[in-house]
């Protein structure tokens, strides 16, 4: 008999391919697990047995872990959300004696552009200047506490930008490109973590069986190393786009909102042993204003282009400026150690699927996209 | 004219309820009754409704009332419908009339032997901007149509409440059945209907949420609808002809045109010379009103049932002969499971 997964988020980009795939490959019974009956709308292609449950609620969670093996954590949303979920679903899953949580977090939990020689022992900060980057750190903790005290195995994936079919990466970017607001810095050279979609779904097949991989994480990453202008290149051409005319965005900054700073200066690697060193009274009062802060808002920091076609201006969040500013790729090294990964679908592979998949959801894609994005392909400094 | 809602869900609530308050407040008729096997949403369309009987039972919408509304799933409007025609209430029928032609004929049959009327809620025929297209196109005001393009598809965001709407036994199927209904509906109201069709979907054991069906017409030109409750395919109907084109961004009231050689386009609300500014609310009103008017025999009903055969028996035809969608994201062994599943997917209602 098949083992029973349940995939929860599973109507999410990562959450639908991983159904598709683990149904479609034969490998698991899959249990799709969604937070409102909308949310079955795209899994109802499957005759699958698709069950309504709070990510945040451990009742309903357990309810629907029933008679599984093992748990998929695929819950996309809001930092607060990020953190309400994993408590209800370790708990969730120790009622459903379910023994193994595999839960998707994120290589940004080591920033957006992290330093060279960057591996999982890395330690985390959970004072990032991006709200979302705090939220995994400190949901990772929290599922490392409950791992120490509970019975439920626990592996964390920490996957770079996820790229392939519906992710918001492409389609956002295609659509940015065809409204004429598709901007970048340093003309796309900065290294893009890239991860095709299929290979973190096989990372996560290898993640819910492998015998060492109990509470550790692992970077996932594509085999090739790729900047972004690689990633968008075969996009642009399919879409009848030259990257050459993408919009440079400038790097002027804008005001922060004062909550951001404190947030920052509070996990500051050089500021918080300066901390430490005052008086113990100043110390508490000050942990206690800057301590627990509420989620950063969204940051109005915006990179304006120094001007493009039309006047229209072009901006990137601080999140993507940093993206961009990226020299560094991540090792997956430890993931093809202990859990035996190694990618199975070639970047070239995954950007012509992407493109098959942007040509299905109706994106006015050339009809020899395929050529054109092997002349652009050929351009590209994977390796 | 008493009125009774049967199906409380989602289009009861944000549609027919506040169009019939108006018509309440209006004094074309009254609300008497509600049912929808849950008491949950019954309730909730009661506080709309005060003095509405919440009836816990189908049958007792046949006590006293002249209209009833069916906005229940659409595999069980055929039983519903024949049950009232047979005590001669008028039925206005939600979209899809029936899950199949057959129940469709059983209903128009029990139609012709009642007393009431059998509509069919076709509400886009309500708008002012496709009632245009249709005369555009019947004055040629394009010439000869030489191609057609629809697409309508985004992330699913209608509020169900039940799991049964994804479920085939209950709601005929997927994206086809629902916004199908209309679409082909329409394109066979403007157009006529097919003689050659090519259909496929992505259906793997349950219903499709993706469709393509490419139409070829006997005049020569030919076109596809493509719908979608996953891609962002916006929604748009596009005709083309010998001297120009029309577009209509869907459930809008604007329709854009170029003519000839034109460099431009027109951009503009389409309006009734004698009615308020019509919008999309306006439309549900518009609709029941035609019924209570085809009631009294004071004007024709505007889609009797007959009328939606041909686009059932289309959606019907296109279940019979499915194909697999291609599915380029999917490897060699997926996409062969994927056809697999796809030819075991039921071909019909139930």
């Amino acid at each position: 008999m098949s083992p029973r997964v349940a995939i929860v988020g599973a109507n999410g980009f990562i959450g639908s391919r991983a159904v598709e795939m683990l149904h479609l490959g034969g490998n698991a019974e899959v249990r799709p697990v969604v937070r409102t009956v909308q949310g079955q709308a795209t899994l109802s292609r499957f005759d699958l047995d698709c069950r309504i449950a709070d990510a945040c609620d451990e009742t309903s969670l357990s309810a629907a872990f029933k008679a599984c093996d093992t748990v998929v954590h695929a819950v996309a949303g809001a930092p607060a959300t990020i953190l309400k979920s994993i408590t209800p679903a370790y708990r969730a899953a120790e009622r459903a004696g379910i023994r193994r949580l595999v839960y998707l977090s994120t290589a940004a939990v080591h920033g957006q552009a992290p330093p060279p020689g960057t591996d999982e022992n890395a330690r985390l900060s959970d004072r990032q200047p991006v709200a979302y980057n705090n939220a995994k750190v400190r949901a990772e903790r929290r599922l490392k506490s409950l791992r120490s005290r509970g019975s439920v195995e626990t592996v964390i994936l920490r996957p770079g930008i996820v790229t392939g079919p519906r992710s918001a990466w492409i389609s956002q970017f295609a659509a940015d490109l065809l409204a004429g607001t598709a901007c970048w810095l340093d003309g796309g050279k900065g290294i893009c973590n890239s991860i095709y979609v299929d290979n973190l779904v096989y990372a996560i097949q290898l993640a819910l069986t492998a015998a060492a991989a109990d509470g550790q994480a692992f970077i996932v990453a594509d085999e090739e190393t790729v900047t972004w202008a690689d990633l968008y290149r075969p996009v642009a051409a399919a879409l009848g786009f030259d990257v050459a005319d993408i919009a440079a965005a400038s790097a002027t900054v804008g005001s922060r909102k004062w909550k951001d700073v404190l947030d920052f200066l509070h996990g500051h690697p050089v500021i918080r042993p300066l901390r430490l060193r005052l008086p113990r009274r100043l110390r508490s009062t000050l942990s206690a204003a800057l301590s627990p802060l509420p989620p950063p808002v969204p940051s109005p920091w915006t990179y304006r282009a120094a001007g493009g076609p039309d006047c229209v201006t072009h901006e990137v969040t601080p999140e993507m400026a940093m993206l961009y500013s990226c020299t560094v790729k991540l090792s997956d090294a430890k993931a093809r150690r202990v859990l035996g990964y190694k990618p199975t679908v070639s970047f070239e592979e995954g950007c012509r699927r992407t493109l098959g998949w942007l040509a299905f959801a109706g994106f006015p894609v050339a009809p020899d996209y395929l050529n054109q994005a092997a002349s652009a392909l050929n351009g590209c400094s994977a390796r | 004219m008493a009125v009774a809602l049967s199906g409380c869900g989602a289009v009861a609530q944000l549609y027919y309820a506040p169009a019939l308050q108006a018509l309440e407040k209006a004094g074309w008729l009254e609300v008497r009754a509600l049912y929808d096997p849950a008491p949950a949403m019954r309730r909730a369309l009661k506080q709309s409704f005060p003095s509405a009987l919440e009836a816990d039972r189908f049958s007792r919408l046949s006590e006293d009332m002249d209209l009833v509304i069916l906005a229940s799933p659409p595999a069980l409007h055929a039983e519903q419908s024949v049950e009232l025609l047979r005590a001669g209430i008028s039925v206005l029928c939600e979209k899809p009339l029936a899950t199949s032609v057959a129940e469709a004929r059983t209903m128009i049959e029990a139609a012709a032997a009642s007393s009431g009327v059998l509509a069919a809620g076709m509400l886009r025929r309500f708008f002012p901007a496709t009632q245009m297209i249709r005369e555009m196109l019947a004055a040629k005001a394009i010439g000869d149509i030489t191609s057609f393009d629809v697409r309508e598809g985004g992330v699913f965001r209608w509020p169900v409440v039940s799991a049964a709407y994804f479920d085939k036994s209950s709601s005929g199927g997927g994206v086809l059945m629902d916004i199908g209904a209309h679409a082909l509906d329409l394109m066979i109201w403007w157009l006529g209907a097919p003689v050659d069709t090519f259909y496929e979907d992505d259906a793997m054991g349950g219903i499709e949420v993706n469709c393509r069906l490419r139409c070829g017409f006997a005049s020569g030109f030919s076109g596809q609808v493509r719908l979608s409750r996953d891609c962002p395919l916006g929604s748009r109907y596009t005709l083309r002809g010998t001297r120009g084109w029309l577009s209509w961004q869907g459930e809008t009231n604007r329709l854009e045109a170029s003519f000839g050689e034109s460099r431009y386009t027109l951009n503009a609300a389409v309006e009734h010379a004698a009615r308020p500014a019509a919008h999309f609310e306006r439309s549900f009103i518009d609709q029941i009103c035609n019924v209570i008017a085809a009631m009294r025999r004071a004007e024709p009903l505007r889609v009797p049932a007959a009328e939606v055969l041909p686009s059932l028996r289309l959606i019907e035809h296109c279940y019979a002969r499915r194909e697999a969608m291609p599915m380029p994201w999917l490897g060699e062994a997926e996409a062969l499971r994927a056809a697999e599943l796809n030819e075991r997917s039921p071909r019909r209602a139930g």
